[in-house]
């Protein structure tokens, strides 16, 4: 108890410091398109906002199962190509046709996670890639319905507005949605179910023994994270107005996200919305520095190689663990306990014991 | 409220670890399941509670048929176990572990926070009763084997089951640890709680238990009281291979 204590305040500290530097970084983020000297740059920063977006949609399954999907790229080319089709093919209003594709993402990923979601470890991953070079020659192929390599073109949803303001508002909508998925994905982390999930990523044998329903678990936030990428790849559909099955099923695409995530630390709320920024700014960079050439990808997989070597966890936990050091808090580990140490800390307990 | 299984058999690869193997054990008792390495007390223990599917044969508790059912249903149905080689989720806190185990019942009591005062307070109360409550900020990963062995028994008991399969709860355990082990299923025993054992250290089983079941090669060859079983010609043959 007395440890409890001790932790109140600066527990409270921290909350206060966490809120403040959560309205800072909104406040700076909503400042942007009024900051952004010219519309590329805002053009890149709603780049920058949808990776955000599929990242942190990618770690409801990554960062609280586990899961590693390579996969998800395809899911939000689902909800590009829905949106798309919806609008083209059906008529339907804009952003009628963007939620309408999200929820046919979601329904198919039930059968989609209920086949994959029940190997593990490698072989899902295998089974994710798969899932996204199927769609990538369907779509292709498929040339009478997707348009194929030829490109889909979609109606801009504000026919009236100039290049700027399209920018300007889409970088908005990116923003709300990457605040829903980060309130969803808060809410769960938070919770019973969070931590069933949590259970599964350490060992799924053990949590099921502990009565943790886990494939329904597993389901429930695979067709969550499907729901918010479909609506970011559905936003993307609107946004840019013209798909192609090469870009849209990339395997590029659940890679950049399964970076990003690690990069940042999935373990934690902002952590995929940090790798977006440090990982997108940089691919931004690349391509306006070194036009078409692979230097891009050289880059991600080389930063990739230094994420999983040095930083298993990520930037996140990587810095903050560097900080206390710096601080030179006395970072309880168990093993520095010691004995007399720990019959100490159990002494004031046992008189009341006694009483009892 | 008894564990029952019927001609239950497990091949692996063509190699029999359970044959035909019919079992009744004794409900409010401690009853133990000892044999040789191999013959076939962890895969039991697996087939009984749902993680690996039986090939045949057929387990019964508390008077249903429960074979080919998932182990969190089985485990909701008051049958709780720990593993042979201790798992607790090594990157949660003690107190977390334990209440990973607490019971949910509709998908809104789910979204709540898994931190509410009473699933805390029993919760607590397990570490308590295993004598790690000091550890509750800890790390599972951090602790010591035997510290993480208690754990793992705490997590087990708040999902509140009657009946409780510990797979070698002794083993790797320093001696004052297996006294405070061979305690708490007593006491546990007391308070209304089955106990099935899988056990290698003779003493422990001994002492503790009120039913012993001997397999070898994915049977049972014999059962009964210790005093039965110490004496037993076919259990000293599969012990010593005389």
């Amino acid at each position: 108890m007395r440890s409890d204590s001790e932790q109140l305040p600066s527990g409270q500290l921290g909350r206060l410091l966490r809120v403040g530097a959560v309205g800072v970084g909104a406040a700076l983020l909503l400042s942007f398109p009024a900051m952004a000297p010219n519309p590329y740059y805002l053009s890149a920063g709603i780049v920058v906002l949808s990776y955000a977006v599929l990242a942190t949609s990618w770690n409801f399954v990554g960062g609280l199962t586990g899961y590693i999907s390579l996969g998800h790229g395809a899911l939000a080319g689902l909800g590009g190509y829905g949106t798309a089709l919806l609008v083209t093919k059906a008529g339907l209003p804009s952003f009628v046709a963007l939620f309408g594709a999200a929820l046919l993402v979601a329904l198919l990923a039930i059968p989609l996670g209920f086949a994959a979601l029940r190997v593990r470890g490698a072989s899902f991953v295998i089974v994710s890639i798969a899932l996204v070079l199927i769609l990538l020659l369907v779509f292709q192929s498929w040339a009478s319905l997707t348009g194929g390599s030829r490109g889909l073109v979609v109606l801009r949803p504000f026919p009236g507005l100039l290049r700027p303001e399209h920018h300007r508002v889409f970088f908005f909508l990116y923003a709300a949605l990457l605040a829903a998925a980060l309130i969803a994905w808060w809410l769960i982390d938070r919770s019973r179910f969070g931590l069933g999930l949590k259970a599964i990523r350490e060992d799924e044998d053990k949590a099921e023994a502990l009565g943790t329903p886990t494939l329904s678990y597993k389901l429930i936030v695979f067709v969550v994270s499907a729901a918010f990428t479909g609506l970011g790849g559905g936003l993307y559909a609107l946004w840019f107005g013209d798909l192609d099955p090469v870009f849209q099923f990339s395997i590029l695409t659940g890679a950049y996200m399964v970076l990003m995530a690690l990069l940042g630390g999935v373990r934690h709320l902002f952590g995929p919305l940090l790798g977006a920024l440090i990982v997108g700014v940089g691919l931004e960079y690349f391509k306006v520095e070194y036009g078409s050439t692979p230097l891009h990808l050289v880059g991600s997989g080389l930063l990739l190689g230094v994420v999983v070597m040095f930083m298993p966890d990520g930037v996140i936990p990587a810095v903050s663990h560097a900080v206390r050091r710096l601080r030179g808090a006395a970072d309880s580990s168990i093993r520095e306990v010691t004995a007399a140490e720990l019959a100490e800390q159990r002494r004031p307990a046992e008189p009341e014991e006694a009483r009892r | 409220m008894t564990l029952a299984t019927v001609e239950l058999s497990k091949s692996f690869g063509g190699v029999a670890a359970l044959d035909a193997a019919t079992v009744t054990f004794r409900p409010g008792q401690v009853n133990a399941l000892i044999g040789p390495n191999g013959s076939g007390k962890t895969t039991f223990f697996n087939c009984v509670t749902g993680m690996i599917r039986p090939d045949s044969g057929r387990v019964a508790y508390q008077g249903k048929d429960i074979t080919g059912t998932a182990p969190h249903r089985i485990a909701r149905a008051g049958m709780g176990r720990t593993f042979q080689l201790c798992r607790v989720f090594g990157r949660m806190t003690a107190l977390d572990n334990v209440l990973v185990a607490a019971r949910s019942g509709s998908l809104v009591e789910r979204l709540r926070s898994p931190r509410s005062r009473d699933h805390v307070e029993r919760a607590r109360g397990w570490l308590a009763r295993m004598g790690i409550d000091h550890l509750e900020h800890a790390e599972a990963g951090a602790m010591s084997w035997g510290q993480q062995k208690l754990l793992e028994l705490a997590g087990v008991l708040m999902s509140d089951p009657e009946t409780v399969l510990l797979d070698e709860p002794a083993g790797g355990v320093n001696p004052a640890l297996i006294d405070r082990i061979a305690d708490l299923v007593r006491e546990l025993n007391a308070e209304g709680k089955t106990f099935v054992i899988v056990e290698h250290n003779m003493d422990l089983v001994m002492s503790l238990s009120d039913h012993i079941v001997v397999f070898d090669r994915g049977r049972p060859i014999a059962e009964g009281p210790p005093s039965v079983i110490r004496s037993d010609e076919r259990v000293l043959g599969a012990y010593l291979g005389v």
